[in-house]
């Protein structure tokens, strides 16, 4: 994908029009450094002709310290501009780069499955800093060393049109030859760039993983795919380096080529009396002068490459949608929520699945026991759970739980039939709304490298600390979160060195209690808790599920002991179903037969 | 040792030595080239431009007219392209490989640390200086070696310019000396600003790094906008950073630049009187004037190489911070980097294997997480050839940990470890298969097929493989798979079911045949008949040792031996009957099992 000019341009005005002020602050600075520029070697002329001519002493010390200070007040201008253009740039990809994690944040799990966090640091922050370059460089460079072009142009041709036709014929060419190579290395730079987020994705996972590789001694191992990825690496690189370099060789000899130019054009027109010597050196000061933003030009030209490579994979992600079609807003007038009056506390909510049928799609196959391609994780699924009611969910791993939990989040959409809450097709709900009324706590708790507050509330300032330290009073953790050290401030250390697998889970108790949502979905929330812990928090659970509806997915019998009603799982379809008691008393039901299971195990 | 121990890192011009021992052939190469084109080609330049303008003044020493000199100036300018493209090559191999060198001495070194902590920070941030900072000090060698070539350049131009006006050459020379008092003054806050910027680089991709990991999480909790916001934040503190970083740099370079400017004026107002009076010639103006323009390089190039040499010694600080425990030297050790050739063997070739475990013991081991002051504490432990031992206690109490130091994954502070009553002294490189197995609470699965995750590098036939998925319980699984074993399991394996990922990780250690194994609540994430299936499995290899964290009744009751950890000490020990009877919190954890099973 080649990216084009009008996306350029999208760019630029999309995200440099909220800093107009700035921006014409710079171009300002800009223009007075292109005049002062324009201005000095004039005065060189106007010396060195005085000079030869045998003019005053006076007159050439004045000229000297004018020529001084004008190139005093020009360094003041360029150090300027440049401050300027990089705020301006930075801004600029700023706003970018939250937009871009904005949607990549919002896509469905079907585009995360397929990528490494190390491949998405490498796309939202590593192709965006080429941008970096791209805005902050684009007015300085492209656009001012333009304006000093067309300025030296229009001086020599008042000099002489001969001299000013020569020239401008040369600049013409350069340019054009220039602009022919732009676009040659850019599919040799997005090569390069894909390896390099390979590599470091590859690197990055490898990171995550240390515990592992040492204790598989996989150490050798591990570097030989690093040894691999590497030389992918290399091999793209270099063939993108010396492509782009080639464009600068190509320019540097252009150059040469302008000198000798100005040489036997200057020469010519002093032997014939057209010009003085003065004049002769202004025409190859300037001839040099315009090398200098032409080389710059082309250097950004490579830039251009390296961030239209970078253009090219953001346009890319930004084109990738979710597959979920976000609700058009009159559709949430159309039908009025019940109960959706205050968010915060709308009571239980009724859940209901109408002849469900689902497939993952065929690019991701997420977890893979369910999706042998093509095939069905749901199919002609039903099931219906008043207000309040809790469900017990039991089944082998892949007999489509997780599928179940998937839809009524709506983290993927049915293929056919309908997923309900509260009366009202999860299709038809405002995404936010959706999800802050169906919580979930799933298996692997994420924790990020922060506060313990910033943990729970996922860095949201503006939830009051009372709040929060009501949720874990009535949790009935607060002992456990004092043990932490400074409150809410204590930093939790991501990874080993940090909390057990156990005690993240009762930060994402927390994290749900917070919320408060209509129906609660624990995901095998007790199975990383020690016996004396669960039953702890047993009290907390039903604190958690009263006046809410609830779905309790479990490997082990002793989870759903809560439930009203019991669901068996299998390969996507429903094996039984049944109130709790009932199927526990009745010795031909699978459920009981689970439960000897159980039973007889504690009498091994 | 749960501290590093404080030493400096590798001074910047050690790092510098050490990147050339390891590539000397190509920055020898590519510095001959470098000083052929600034002392030879960029030297005859200046002197064809002063020869073209005494041409027409008729002062020239040769009689060649102008147009001579024109075409003179083209062939030069034709070896220079061809040298300069030479050199890319070389050059780029060069930054290339030198990075490289750094990265591969990065990753060995943090693969050789005590497993579970290995990495000082977030994986993002360790990234950052993977990506980041291996270039810098790249890019620092580069301009060493501008200012070399354009040193030398400037020796030449001085020598050549004091011979035709010595006045003029002073009087515009001396500025540079107020430039690099002033650049030395500078040094300080260069380092200052630099650390500043890339430390809140660093939390920009340690954020975007966690931030996607648990994408789901995030949507789930609606948290989208909240995320967003504090990124935005991090972002904000990263762009006033690299502004002043970026002010200050300028900043000084354009007092390079300006001082160079006035030295220009100089050279006009010192030349005035020269140039009416005739010996100073146009010529030999528009030779300063080109040699100035060259001095700016110069000058600049020293002002960046300066600051330059500061970044380098940030970044090779950061660098030195992820290998603990190395030597710095290690950071530019010499290593074979593969970039053509055949690649090295993909696994082990040391098959140096340990005598039969008859006993393992600890005495005192002892391990504190640093800041928290939790951990363990005085554990002895006794494990016998083909026993069971399991460790049980309450969230916190330290299972896990006492697990991973034991297999050297964290890094004892205190106690001894006797393997048949020889001392380990490195237990990290010890427990490693064939003499130990290990499978984690999260074990980690890579974006590489099933095969690979479970052999990493093991050499094993399709028979082993089968065997060992079967005896971890995931042959059903396997047989719904488009692709069996060669499936792709995704980033972090998260195509797999938790229950899928840990029993992969328990074929992992099966097909391992280690005498010890070791599993951390190998049964969290896994339904009943699963679980039995695995254990009974398990049961069936005899002739193994297994130490296991579980709080599950049936193992409790199989164990030879169960540990009751508590607050990080050794509690009790011994058969559950008699610990039922003695230990309150053995009956604690006991009945919390009991109370909710029995309904």
């Amino acid at each position: 994908m080649r990216p084009s000019l009008q996306l350029y341009r999208r760019l630029l005005t999309r995200y440099l029009r909220p800093q107009l002020g700035q921006a014409l602050l710079l171009l300002f600075v800009l223009c007075i450094n292109i005049l002062l520029q324009l201005t000095n070697p004039l005065i060189m002329r106007r010396f060195l002709d005085s000079a030869l001519a045998g003019g005053s002493m006076e007159l050439l010390t004045r000229l000297a310290l004018l020529f001084i200070g004008i190139a005093a007040v020009q360094q003041v201008a360029a150090v300027s501009s440049t401050v300027l253009a990089e705020n301006v740039g930075w801004r600029a990809t700023n706003a970018l780069r939250r937009d871009l994690a904005r949607h990549c944040l919002r896509l469905d799990l079907t585009f995360h499955q397929q990528r490494t966090p190390g491949e998405m640091i490498e796309r939202i922050d590593g192709d965006i800093d080429a941008l970096t370059r791209f805005f902050a460089q684009l007015v300085v460079q492209l656009f001012g060393n333009g304006l000093l072009l067309i300025g030296v142009m229009v001086v020599l041709l008042r000099e002489d049109m001969r001299v000013g036709a020569a020239i401008g014929t040369f600049v013409f060419i350069t340019l054009l030859v220039l602009g022919r190579l732009r676009n040659l290395a850019v599919p040799h730079w997005q090569r390069s760039r894909e390896a390099s987020a390979r590599f470091f994705g590859f690197v990055e996972e490898r990171l995550a993983g240390t515990e592992d590789i040492r204790a598989s001694n996989a150490r050798v191992f591990t570097l030989f795919r690093f040894h691999q990825l590497l030389r992918t690496f290399w091999q793209t690189t270099i063939r993108a380096e010396l492509l782009g370099f080639s464009m600068i060789n190509i320019a540097w000899f252009l150059f040469s080529v302008g000198d000798a130019i100005a040489f036997v054009v200057g020469a010519s027109l002093y032997f014939s009396g057209a010009l003085t010597i003065g004049t002769v050196y202004l025409i190859f000061h300037y001839t040099n002068l315009i090398s200098q933003p032409i080389e710059r030009i082309a250097r950004e030209f490579e830039q251009f490459q390296r961030a239209g490579a970078g253009i090219a994979r953001i346009q890319e992600l930004f084109a990738t949608e979710s597959r979920l079609a976000e609700t058009p807003a009159n559709a949430v007038k159309a039908a009025p929520l019940p109960k959706s009056g205050d968010a915060g506390q709308a009571g239980a909510l009724a859940v209901a699945f109408e002849q469900v049928r689902f497939a993952y799609p065929m690019e991701a196959p997420p977890d893979f026991a369910s999706s042998t391609n093509g095939k069905f994780a749901l199919d002609g699924f039903q099931l219906r759970l008043e207000p309040n009611e809790v469900l017990g969910l039991l089944g082998r791993t892949g007999s489509g739980k997780t599928t179940l939990v998937r839809l009524l989040l709506r983290l993927y959409d049915v293929d056919s039939g309908r997923v309900l809450v509260a009366g009202r097709d999860v299709r038809q709900w405002p995404l936010q709304q959706l999800r802050s009324q169906v919580g979930m706590v799933t298996q692997n708790v994420q924790l990020f490298q922060a506060s313990v507050r910033d943990n729970l509330t996922f860095f949201d300032r503006t939830v009051p600390d009372a709040r929060i330290w009501k949720a874990i009073d009535e949790l009935g953790l607060a002992q456990w979160y004092a043990s932490l050290g400074e409150g809410l401030d204590a930093q939790l250390q991501v990874g080993s060195g940090g909390l057990s697998a156990g005690e993240a889970q009762l930060v994402a108790f927390t994290r749900i209690f917070l919320r408060d949502p209509g129906v609660i979905v624990l995901d095998e929330a007790s199975s990383l808790l020690d016996p004396a812990t669960e039953a702890f928090l047993e009290r907390a659970v039903a604190r958690l599920l009263s006046n809410r509806t609830g779905i309790l997915i479990a490997h082990r019998l002793s989870t759903v002991q809560r439930a009203d009603r019991i669901l068996i799982l299998e390969n996507g379809q429903i094996r039984e179903q049944g109130k709790r008691s009932a199927l526990a008393s009745d010795p031909g039901s699978r459920y009981h037969r689970l439960l000897q299971i159980g039973a007889e195990e504690l009498e091994i | 040792m749960t501290q590093t121990v404080e030493r400096p890192p590798l001074s910047v011009a050690q790092t510098w030595l050490g990147l050339i021992r390891c590539f000397p052939g190509l920055y020898s190469l590519t510095t001959v080239i470098r000083i052929l084109v600034f002392v030879g080609i960029f030297q005859a330049t200046g002197l064809i431009i002063r020869f073209f303008f005494d041409s027409l003044t008729g002062s020239a020493p040769l009689a060649w007219g102008p147009n001579a000199w024109a075409a003179v100036m083209l062939a030069v300018a034709l070896l220079r392209n061809g040298l300069i493209f030479t050199d890319m090559y070389v050059f780029f191999r060069w930054t290339f490989s030198t990075a490289a060198t750094m990265r591969k001495n990065l990753l060995e070194q943090i693969l050789s640390m005590p497993g579970a902590r290995s990495l000082p920070g977030s994986t993002g941030e360790a990234i950052s200086r993977f990506r980041e900072d291996a270039d810098e000090v790249g890019n620092f060698t580069v301009w060493a070696l501008f200012l070399l070539a354009t040193g030398l350049f400037g020796a030449v131009a001085l020598f050549t310019m004091a011979r035709i006006n010595l006045r003029v050459t002073a009087f515009a020379f001396l500025p540079l000396v107020i430039v690099v008092a002033v650049a030395n003054l500078a040094r300080v806050r260069v380092q200052q600003y630099r650390e500043a910027t890339r430390s809140a680089a660093g939390n920009v991709t340690g954020f975007i790094g966690e931030m996607f990991e648990g994408v789901q999480a995030v949507q789930v909790a609606n948290a989208e906008e909240s995320m967003l916001a504090h990124f935005e934040k991090l972002n904000e503190t990263r762009r006033k950073n690299a502004l002043r970083d970026r002010l200050f740099n300028e900043v000084l370079s354009s007092t390079f630049h300006n001082v160079v400017s006035i030295g220009m004026g100089l050279i006009l107002l010192l030349a005035g009187s020269a140039l009416r009076e005739g010996s100073f010639t146009i010529g030999d103006f528009s030779l300063f004037a080109y040699y100035l323009t060259f001095v700016t390089n110069l000058i600049s190039t020293f002002g960046v190489f300066v600051a330059r040499w500061k970044q380098a010694g940030v970044s090779i600080g950061r660098m030195d911070r992820l290998m603990q425990g190395a030597q710095p030297s290690d950071l530019v050790r010499k290593t074979p980097i593969h970039l053509s050739g055949a690649f090295p063997p993909a696994r082990d070739q040391s098959t140096a294997r340990t005598e039969l475990l008859q006993s393992l013991c600890t005495t005192g081991l002892t391990y504190r997480f640093p800041g928290s002051g939790k951990g363990i504490f005085d554990i002895d432990l006794r494990l016998e050839r083909g026993s069971f031992t399991v460790v049980t206690g309450r969230i916190g109490a330290g299972k896990s940990t006492l697990l991973r130091v034991l297999l050297g994954l964290l890094p004892a502070e205190s106690g001894e470890i006797h393997w048949n009553g020889q001392r380990i002294d490195e237990p990290a490189s010890f427990f490693v298969p064939p003499v130990s197995a290990y499978i984690s609470q999260t074990p980690s699965l890579f974006s590489e097929s099933l095969r690979e995750n479970i052999l990493l590098g093991l050499e094993a036939d399709d028979a082993e493989v089968t065997q060992a998925v079967r005896a971890a319980a995931l042959d059903t699984d396997l047989e719904q798979l488009e692709n069996g074993l060669e499936t792709v399991v995704g980033p972090r394996g998260v195509r797999l079911s938790g229950g899928q990922r840990q029993r992969a990780a328990a074929a992992r250690m099966f097909i391992r045949q280690a005498e010890l194994l070791v599993c951390d609540d190998l049964s969290s994430a896994l339904d009943v008949e699963t679980e039995q299936q695995l254990w009974e499995r398990l049961f069936a290899r005899r002739d193994a040792t297994y130490l296991v964290v579980s709080h599950r009744r049936p193992l409790l009751q199989r164990a030879d031996q169960i540990v009751v950890l508590k607050s990080g000490r050794v509690e009790d020990a011994g058969r559950l009957e008699p610990l039922l009877e003695r230990c309150a919190e053995m009956r604690s954890l006991w009945e919390g099992r009991g109370s909710d099973g029995a309904a």
